[in-house]
Order: C-alpha cells, then structure tokens, then sequence
C-alpha cells in the first residue's frame, strides 16, 4: 500500500485534483441554473407538473448512457471532460429544480403576506425573506447532489476521464488493491468534506438556528 | 440523423427480440431486472426494519442520518472493483454495489417519513390501547407511507440506472450495449442501450407510482379532500 | 372509581410536576382538573391511563393500581380525547371510532354498527362515515373523538382539553351536546381544561391545581365560587363571583305577580291569542320580545332571570310554562328581596 502511494504520489494527486474540478463545477452550475427555474416554478404553479416530469426523466437517464449520449449531442470527443461536466450538470439541476421549489414552498405564508404587506418588491422579498428560509431545505438538497457526483464521477473512468475513476479501472486491471482502496478512501473524505462544507455555510447563512429555542 | 436512425433500427429488429437471443434486448432485460430486483430486495430487508426501529424510538437517529450520507458517499464503481478482486468476478460483486447504493435512500425515507407523523397522532392511538408494535404498524406506517414509497422509486431509480455497472465485470444487464457499443465504436448501440434503461427505469416508477396510489389511504393522499362537502353541516 | 394516593411525578431533570396529589373522582360523575400551565392536571390525568407512570405513590382505577395491569388492557377500558382529536388519518370516520372494538377483536359487523350508532349520537349525519378525518371541520373531528372514546362502552372518560381548539360558538355547542350525552350515560370522566368558566359549567367537583403540582381546591362549582380557599384560588376564580353563583340558583321558587297585575311601568305586554308572550308596546313603539328581553322558565337560573330584567324595556322578566303561555312577571326589587332572604352568609 505504502509502496503504491510513494510510486504513484502525483498520479493519485492530479486524478484527485482533476476529480475535484468535475464534482464541484456542476454542482455550481447546477445550483445556478436551479435556482431561476425553482424559482419560476413556485412562482407560476403551472410550470410545476412538467418541469417535474423532465426533471424524472432526465434523471432516470444513467449516467454512463448520458455520459455518451452527449458527444454526439453536442458535437465533442467521448473523452472530453466537458462532456462529464454536462451530464452531471443535468443532474444536478433535475434534483436541485424539486429542491428549490419544496425550499421555497417551506416559506409559511404568513410570513411571506407580512414582508409584502411591509413593503417588499418581488424580488427583494426572494432574496432577503423565501431563499434565506429557504436555505435548510436547499441546502439539504445540496449535500445530495454533491456527494452523489462525487460517486458519479468515477464513473467517467470507463470511457477514459474520471478523476479517480482512473484508480479504479487501474487497480481492476492489474488485480492491485491499492489503487482502489487509495481511491475509495480518498473519494469519501472528498465527499465528507464538501458534505462539512455546506453544513458550515448553512450555519453560516442561518444565525438564527444556531440559537437554541426556549 | 443517421444516429437517430440508427438508433432506432437497432431497437426495431426483430432478431434483437427474440427471448432466445442471448445478446439479444430480451435477454439482457432479464439479466437487468435481475441484478435490480435481487439488490432492491436485500437492501430493503436490510434498511427499512433498521429505519422502522430508529423512526419508531427515535433513539440511534444520529446513526441514521449520517450513515445514509456515508453510505452515499462510497463509490459505485471503486466499491464494484474492490470486491471483484475480493472474490473475483460474478454477481456478488455487483449485488453488494448496488445494495449499498440503494440502503442510505431506503433507510433515510423510513427513517423521515416516520418522523413526520404528527405526535398526537401517535399519542392517541397508544391511548386507544394499542401495544407499539400496533402503534408501529397500525398507525405510523400507513401514515408514513408516502413517504417511504418516494424512497423506494428513488432507490429503484437509482439501482435500475447503475445497475449498467454489471457489464463492466462481464455480467448482463443493459449495460452490455454501452459497454460492447463502445468496444466496437458502433454508437448506435451505445444509444439504444442508454433508451433501453431510461425507459426501464421511467416504467418502473410509474409501476410504483400505480402501486403508491393503491397502498396510499386516501385520507392521508390528499386525495379525499377533492371530493365536496355539502352546505348544510354540523359544526 | 378513581383514586390519587400521595402521587407524585417528578421527571428526570428535577421537575416536581404532580406533588402527593390525593383525591377521589366519584363514580358517575364529571370531576374537573383546571389550573394555569404547568399545574400538573394533564400529567395527573394521564396517570389514570398510565401513559405516564407515578414516580411515588398510588393510582388506583375501579380498586385495582395501574401499575398492576397490562397497559394496553387498562387503556382498552378507558376512553380518551384529547385536544387535537388524534384521529387516524388514514382511516374513515366509521373505522376511527371503532378503533378499540377493532382491538378488542369485536366481529367487524358489529364494531361498525356501534360505530354507526355512536356517529349519530354525536349530532353528525350517517354520510360522514366513509369520510376520511382530513375532510372534518376542527369540531366535526372532535365529536368523532368522543365518538370513539365511547365506542366500547368504557365506564370512564378521560378528557384533556377536548374542546379548546375550536372558536367560541362551536365549543358552546360541543360543551352543551356533551352535558346532554353524560345525562344519558352517566360516565366517570376526569376532565382537563385551563378555563375556569367551562370547568365551572361542566364539573360535578372540580379540582383547582396550582403551579407545582398541588391541589389548592376540590370543591362543587357553587362552593368553588361562595368561598375559595386561598387568594390564588380566589384570583383564578376570577371577577363576579357573586353574580355567577346566581348561576347555580334554580328561579322555581322566586315568586311572581300574575301577569295582568298594574305596575309602574308605561310598556304593556303583548299576548297574541294563545297567551304567549310577543313582546312590549308603548304608545305605538313596540319592542319584540327577543330584544325586548326574552322569557324564562323555573327549569332557569336567577342569574338568567336577573339578566332579563335588565334587558326588558320594563325592567321586568316574563315567566312562561311548558307551552310558551305567559304566567308570571318579576322585577329586580323582587329578585333582590328573594336573595336576601334565602342567601346563606358565608363570612369571607
């Protein structure tokens, strides 16, 4: 084991760093796509029932096929990362899309009629009264999708780019334990620290549930 | 497109049908509701009794909630390769991903969906008399059960999608299509398998769903309240 | 039937919220645990039902402790409603009230045709019994929970607040259907509530408790109100003691004058052909009789009577009998010698 992470130090390290990239760039996408459309959603209740449908489609969709299906989409070479970042970017927003709205839906109306009756405009009631009550149920969401992509990610391995994928598809083949352990590992303690990550922001963005009720 | 064309060549051809076409799309549809099936099954024997008792006492719940993140946190794939070496190739290994992919969905919503079951409720119905194990089954379960069944397409969803892993190790499933597709270069193939399981997957949960709506008391649905109420009423 | 020995419940964190509670519910009777938050009565009450368990001393149900009998079994025998109603959501309204003969292991047709039976007795049409809850009003739900506290037929009720979560004008009716139900089956019912005036109204004996877990008062309602025992009990009563006792004053036998007699006053009562009271004139200004003031009967309080009058134009309150026929009148001066003359002086 020792004898593997000392051979392959920079190797583990740039598929981690490369791992790194392709799990938090859609989930920023994600969240920044998600956002707006929640958003829209809760606001025209129309828009609720199919947005809801396309998002159970698309993420009915596996990830390997998506990770495929897009090149010829989008005109690129199987083995560019873009196409990873894409397909997870869907996923994220098809989860983060129900997220938002159950967010916003969480807001109770009452609280909502008195900042209007005080005097809000639309969007500064969004901003500074439904999203940051709306941040737990959000942000719950949030650590989903994060931890899920960073386990998606590797799946890319199989066509060629997965951050630490690649440790995997390398340790099955030459039957070598390290590798994959040296992956396993590292994958969760990525994961549980975007997972600390936004449990701290959400602390950071709710003060008040930091202090204890009567 | 000529993809899109195809695409759908390959799902029309006849010969690609046939149950006695080993490589054949009927074949691999067994292999894949096998692998999803026998997973789903496990996990759920696994997470939901655990769920029951952490949701019921309310006592463990810090072990619920966080080994349903960890449990989301392991690799699919990494977890595949690890017991392969272990025990070689077969279906254990990819049985033991998929369970582990499916148990944090299944305990997590077992766990949620009793919890949102109002105290009162609870309250009352050990009033009435009813032993725990009554309270449990009798009262918190049905009321839990939306709830509870959303875990369980979200857990099938996700088993059915992954389960593509099993041609990875030289198993069946859909997942040979993507996997000899794109051996071959033969995209066509690569597609069909992706629409093969999406749709997999969308007609299963529309079978849960139909299975949710007849399980689900009306009461607790939602769905009484459509019906009117006449004027004239007592209050 | 029910009996506190020096009970007490003190919880883990140091609470003391029922001290050496001693006290006796009397058989067929309504007994009424009041007091402000945190007295204590709920817990008192939910140890007759062992849903909380004493931490020293003695509950005893019909002879035997509680601590003796199979939760489940004593609970079967003991019906229970509390505030919410608690019904089961996923369950019609017929099955909720017959959720205990269901335990008991009741054959179904038989458990549903109580349960219809009770669904009538509680003032609600036989169509609500494929209803489910979340299609009730707040006090439709509640009737259903009584319906199903009285399903198996217990000889006792525990009540927590039954009728507090509804507005004013619907708990007046629920508390009235209630009393008229108790006439007709004649339970032993412990019964919870924070206000003093239904506490007052409902209770054969009622129990004031007080901050801590003690009992400050067991009394009649009508002795609750002559002489409470302590400024705290006083203070809880609240204002008017005087005029609410009048409350508990039968007016059969307040003597009247006959209704044709001469009198001061310049309104004249309206009779219409049978000799039933329609209301006052004056010169050509009439008055009916509902705002005019109403009629009472000796079944009526004096408290009632004395209302009347002050309402009247003529400062005067017309008796009727059984059929509606006028047959008396009295003034306040009337009403006040009759007090003074019956009122026993109580020195406080």
């Amino acid at each position: 084991m020792l004898q593997y992470l000392s051979t392959s130090g920079p190797a583990v390290l740039s598929a981690l760093g490369q791992h790194v990239v392709l799990a938090l760039l859609p989930v920023l996408i994600g969240l920044a796509i998600a956002l707006p459309v929640g958003y829209l959603a809760h606001r025209f209740r129309w828009l609720y029932p199919p947005l809801l449908s396309l998002s159970s489609v698309l993420y009915a969709v596996p990830s390997l096929a998506l990770f495929v299906v897009l090149p010829v989409i989008l005109g690129t070479q199987i083995l560019d990362p873009l196409n990873i970042v894409v397909a997870l970017s869907v996923y994220t927003v098809a989860l983060l899309v129900r997220t938002v709205i159950d967010g916003l839906a969480s807001v109770p109306t009452a609280v909502t009629a008195a900042a209007t009756a005080v005097g809000f405009r639309p969007l500064g009631l969004l901003l500074r009264v439904e999203l940051p009550i709306a941040v737990p149920v959000i942000l719950a969401g949030l650590r989903v999708a994060t931890v899920s992509n960073v386990s998606l990610v590797s799946v890319g391995a199989l066509l060629g780019v997965g951050g630490l994928g690649a440790l995997f598809t390398d340790g099955l083949q030459r039957n070598y334990l390290a590798p994959i352990i040296t992956g396993i590992v590292l994958s969760v303690l990525l994961a549980l620290v975007l997972d600390t990550a936004i449990v701290g922001v959400q602390r950071v963005l709710t003060p008040w549930s930091r202090v204890g009720s009567r | 497109m000529s993809v899109v064309s195809d695409v759908a060549a390959f799902l029309v051809d006849g010969s690609n049908w046939q149950p006695g076409n080993p490589d054949g799309i009927s074949a691999r549809l067994l292999e894949h509701l096998q692998y999803t099936g026998i997973a789903l099954v496990i996990a759920a024997a696994a997470a939901i009794p655990v769920g029951l008792y952490i949701g019921h006492t309310g006592r463990f719940a810090f072990v619920a909630i966080n080994a349903g993140n960890a449990g989301r946190a392991l690799p699919t794939l990494g977890l595949l390769s690890l017991v392969v070496i272990l025990v070689g190739i077969g279906l254990v290994p990819v049985i033991v991903a998929l369970v582990v992919l499916a148990i944090p969905p299944l305990l997590t919503a077992t766990y949620a969906g009793l919890q949102s079951v109002d105290r009162a409720t609870v309250d009352a119905a050990r009033g009435q008399g009813m032993r725990e194990r009554q309270v449990l089954l009798r009262t918190e379960v049905p009321i839990a059960l939306p709830i509870l069944m959303s875990g369980v397409r979200n857990a099938t969803l996700q088993v059915v999608a992954t389960a593509t892993v099993a041609a990875y190790v030289a198993l069946g499933g859909f997942g040979r299509f993507l996997v000899d597709g794109l051996a071959v270069r033969e995209y066509a193939q690569v597609v069909a398998g992706a629409v093969l399981v999406a749709t997999l997957a969308i007609v299963l949960d529309l079978l849960l769903a139909c299975v949710q709506r007849l399980v689900v008391s009306p009461g607790v649905s939602g769905r009484a309240l459509t019906r009117t109420t006449p004027r004239k009423v007592t209050p | 039937m029910i009996t506190f020995t020096a009970v007490t419940k003190q919880f883990p964190d140091g609470t003391v919220a029922v001290d050496e509670l001693t006290l006796d519910l009397p058989e067929g009777k309504i007994t009424v645990f009041v007091g402000p938050s945190g007295c204590g009565k709920t817990t008192s009450l939910r140890m007759i039902n062992r849903m909380v368990e004493p931490t020293s001393g003695q509950v005893l149900v019909q002879g035997r402790d509680v601590m003796t009998q199979d939760p489940a079994e004593l609970r079967r025998g003991i019906g229970y409603v509390i505030q919410a109603a608690g019904l089961l959501p996923h369950r019609t309204v017929v099955d909720n009230i017959a959720t205990v003969p269901y335990l008991l292991g009741w054959d179904k047709r038989r458990a549903r045709s109580t349960a219809l039976e009770l669904l009538e007795r509680v003032g609600l049409p036989a169509a609500y019994a494929k209803r489910y809850p979340s299609q009730l009003s707040g006090g439709q739900q509640q009737r259903v929970g009584v319906a199903r506290a009285l399903a198996a037929d217990p000889p006792i009720m525990l009540m927590d607040e039954p009728f507090s979560a509804v507005d004013p004008v619907v708990r007046a009716q629920l508390q009235a259907e209630f009393l008229r139900l108790q006439q007709d089956l004649g339970k032993t019912i412990a019964f919870v509530t924070h206000d003093i005036d239904e506490a007052v109204k409902l209770g054969d004996l009622v129990a004031v408790f007080r901050q801590g877990g003690h009992l400050a008062q067991v009394d009649t309602p009508e002795q609750l109100l002559a002489a409470p025992a302590n400024d705290f009990v006083a203070d809880f009563v609240g204002r008017d003691r005087g005029i609410r006792r009048l409350g508990f004053r039968l007016a059969d036998t307040l003597p009247v004058q006959p209704v044709g007699a001469p009198r001061d006053s310049e309104w004249v009562l309206d009779l219409d052909d049978l000799g039933r009271p329609r209301g006052w004139s004056r010169r050509g200004e009439t008055a009916s009789m509902q705002s005019g003031g109403g009629t009472f009967t000796t079944g009526d309080s004096l408290r009632t009577v004395l209302d009347l009058t002050l309402t009247s134009p003529a400062g005067v309150a017309v008796r009727v009998d059984q059929d509606g026929v006028a047959d008396g009148t009295v003034d306040h001066a009337a009403i006040a010698a009759h007090i003074q003359g019956d009122t026993v002086r109580v020195d406080r």
